[in-house]
């Protein structure tokens, strides 16, 4: 059985799991590009904790989530508690997509934990970004779709933690 | 006459896009329980024709809330809705009894689809 899979495999299933989930989800189109986030930004965090031992972070513009929410609540008026709610959701079911998609390609069970807001942008410790999927919409509003696996052993003899887990990710 | 269905999710948007699905249905949502717990105490007053059933939700899981929906109430007609459209899930959900599995984010006409064998 082949459990591997490549860095581009990998990211095609999250750019294409990131576009149905925003459109199906909150009416919104996004497309990659080189669209520099702006300064007010908030980022959801999730843990693959079963099988690939990954995370995976989505930092956007503040004004895309509260699009995104608006659009997928139905509310015109977004508070912050509806923002940090729509973020988690969303990476719920974004990640649902991932993991359903890498299980078709690898027969590997991944299962995610519970996802984490943040205002600002935030770098999970103890991790590295693998790749970066970068976006943007019609109103130059951005996103940035981060893989992160564990940071590489000191000792450039030792396995990284993803080749250990039985080499999902070359 | 309307469907009724009664919808047990604890994700707000999933409970939004659900209502936007089947507005101008021949289903309405008769009610929404936020947990497994809450869908078990509320079956028999509401006497759905139907529930979806999300599978990961704070407290006891779908999948074991649909168990215990159908043996209390066999009649049940229960499509599981989820995400972990994958792995053995839908095997466990079909062994319990469920009528069906959704995944998300889905379709109107998948999900219509669904109901409709769900119900015959």
């Amino acid at each position: 059985m082949n459990t591997a899979m490549t860095r581009e495999e990998l990211e095609k299933i999250l750019d294409q799991a990131l576009q149905d989930v925003t459109e199906r989800t909150a009416g919104v189109r996004l497309s990659q590009g080189e669209q520099p986030l702006g300064k007010d930004l908030c980022t959801v965090h999730i843990t693959f904790d079963k099988g690939f031992g990954t995370s995976l972070t989505l930092c956007a513009d503040t004004g895309l989530l509260v699009r995104m929410a608006r659009n997928s609540f139905h509310e015109e008026a977004v508070t912050p508690e509806d923002l940090e709610e729509f973020s988690k959701e969303y990476l719920n079911v974004l990640c649902g997509k991932i993991t359903g998609a890498m299980f078709r390609a690898t027969q590997v069970p991944a299962h995610f934990g519970t996802p984490v807001f943040y205002h600002g942008r935030y770098e999970p410790e103890g991790q590295e970004a693998q790749f970066i999927l970068t976006y943007s919409d019609e109103h130059s509003e951005g996103a940035q779709l981060i893989h992160h696996v564990p940071c590489a052993q000191e000792d450039a003899g030792a396995p990284k933690q993803t080749e250990q887990e039985g080499d999902l990710i070359r | 006459m309307s469907k009724r269905v009664m919808v047990v999710d604890d994700s707000r948007l999933v409970r939004v896009q659900l209502e936007d699905v089947l507005a101008g249905t021949d289903y309405e949502v008769a009610a929404y329980c936020r947990s497994g717990e809450d869908a078990i105490e509320q079956y028999a007053s509401v006497q759905p024709d139907l529930v979806t059933m999300d599978i990961i939700m704070q407290g006891m899981d779908g999948l074991d809330a649909a168990k215990i929906i159908l043996q209390n109430h066999p009649e049940a007609r229960i499509v599981m809705v989820s995400s972990l459209a994958y792995d053995d899930t839908f095997e466990r959900a079909k062994a319990i009894g469920a009528k069906g599995f959704v995944d998300k984010p889905f379709h109107q006409e998948q999900l219509l689809r669904v109901f409709e064998q769900a119900l015959a």
